[in-house]
């Protein structure tokens, strides 16, 4: 389905539909035309399409279609559940994870590590941007909006997660997540050596949302400030090497000096 | 049912058509999967006020016709038909869970497995942000999935050499 320089048989699908954003569209079909086989791949698609509809009609389709759908709805029916508990019972994981929420939610918790005292940028710079602190936040979507979580929430593999920051006047960021499965996932800046610039107020949520996987125990987020750039890879190396202790649902990074880190745990 | 069926058939069905034909290798058995793909549509189309209908059916086709290529036991016709048989031959645990499917269906969202998005990025050849986009996820996300699959894949390549 695809080849170099080569439009990808998804993306000729699109371009024939015209379900493309307008500038993506034009672009997609002017390196279209300039292929070899570009137009002739555009004609067969067509030409498909229209044996396709011969062939297999509309109404024919759609009455299997909903034959189906009946016969689905039907299995669905045979335990005799009522629609109103079929609807209820999904909602069960949701309710029991509130549940253990409100039992559970434990108080927040310093950053200073126990053994060691403050790890350096923890703790010893002065507030910045009227006395705010670098802060990370986390929204769990849910259908009719988002839920905030509080650091030590309950998730669950398949939360889809918003993550925003707080800058409070730094300029440049990292944020990355560690898991008790010891992966460790970079979420900004998505690519490039060094963090990320920063809105340095305000609160900014990162481009798309980030669902847990099925890592056991937690899912850890870090974000790591400065005034300056810094290099992507310190940040990274000392995540590894967290991932890899035991400390890793607790401990802070180990960072150079004049880098800030908060953390933002969720609990599986 | 809020959706025209039909109307929907006569723009997206062959495009349908094609994306079940291209993973089940089979014309019988894709007209069979388009069929199913059009009900999982009907159930899913909340998801239609966030994703364009072509996006949403592409991704709907494949994770039907992935299901029906669990355990098939066929020769690959070429690399990219080997690569789909393997990415529909690893363990997704994910699409299992019952409850959370109930859960998607709520609140009108498709399910984006990692077996779904392996196969968009290692076989569609979508960059990882045209992946993200198409699953609504983060390329953060979408990267972490494909580091854990790719592995996954990396080992059955051992076991059958």
């Amino acid at each position: 389905m695809t080849s170099p320089r080569r439009t990808p048989d998804w993306l000729l699908e699109r371009i024939a539909l015209g379900e493309l954003p307008p500038e993506e569209l034009a672009a997609a079909r002017t390196r279209l035309e300039q292929e070899p086989d570009g137009p002739s791949r555009l004609a067969a698609l067509k030409a498909d399409s229209a044996a396709t509809l011969e062939r297999l009609s509309p109404e024919q389709v759609t009455r299997e279609v909903e034959a189906r759908l009946r016969r689905a709805s039907v299995e669905k029916k045979a335990p005799a559940r009522s629609p109103w508990f079929t609807s209820a019972l999904g909602l069960v994981p949701v309710l029991a994870a509130l549940a253990l929420f409100v039992v559970v939610q434990p108080d927040s918790g310093t950053l200073e590590d126990p053994v060691t005292g403050p790890v350096a940028g923890l703790g010893t710079e002065t507030t910045r941007s009227k006395g705010l602190s670098p802060k990370l936040e986390v929204h769990r979507q849910q259908g009719r909006g988002d839920e905030v979580l509080a650091d030590g929430a309950l998730a669950a593999a398949g939360d889809v997660v918003q993550l925003a920051y707080v800058a409070a006047g730094r300029t440049h960021g990292v944020i990355l997540s560690v898991d008790g499965r010891g992966s460790v996932t970079l979420h900004t800046p998505e690519q490039g050596a060094e963090a990320a610039a920063l809105a340095p107020s305000g609160t900014h949520r990162l481009a798309g949302a980030y669902e847990l996987d099925d890592a056991p125990g937690f899912e850890r987020f870090f974000f790591i400030t400065a005034e300056q750039p810094f290099a992507v890879d310190t940040i990274l190396e000392a995540a590894r090497k967290l991932a890899a202790s035991p400390e890793a649902p607790t401990a802070p990074l180990s960072l150079p000096e004049g880098l800030t880190q908060v953390s933002f745990t969720l609990q599986k | 049912m809020s959706i025209d069926v039909e109307a929907y058939y006569r723009r997206y069905g062959p495009q349908v058509l094609r994306r079940c034909r291209f993973l089940l290798r089979d014309e019988e058995k894709a007209v069979d999967a388009m069929h199913d793909v059009f009900v999982q549509l009907l159930r899913y189309q909340g998801a239609l006020k966030d994703a364009a209908p072509s996006s949403l059916l592409h991704r709907i086709a494949t994770t039907v016709c992935l299901n029906r290529l669990r355990g098939a036991k066929r020769r690959p016709e070429d690399r990219e038909d080997e690569l789909v048989l393997q990415i529909a031959s690893t363990d997704d645990t994910e699409s299992r869970a019952s409850a959370r499917g109930m859960l998607d269906r709520l609140f009108g969202r498709v399910p984006a497995s990692s077996r779904d998005i392996a196969v968009l990025h290692l076989v569609d050849g979508m960059t990882l942000e045209e992946t993200a986009r198409e699953v609504g996820l983060s390329v953060s996300g979408v990267r972490k999935r494909l580091r854990a699959l790719t592995s996954v894949l990396q080992e059955l390549e051992l076991e059958a050499a």
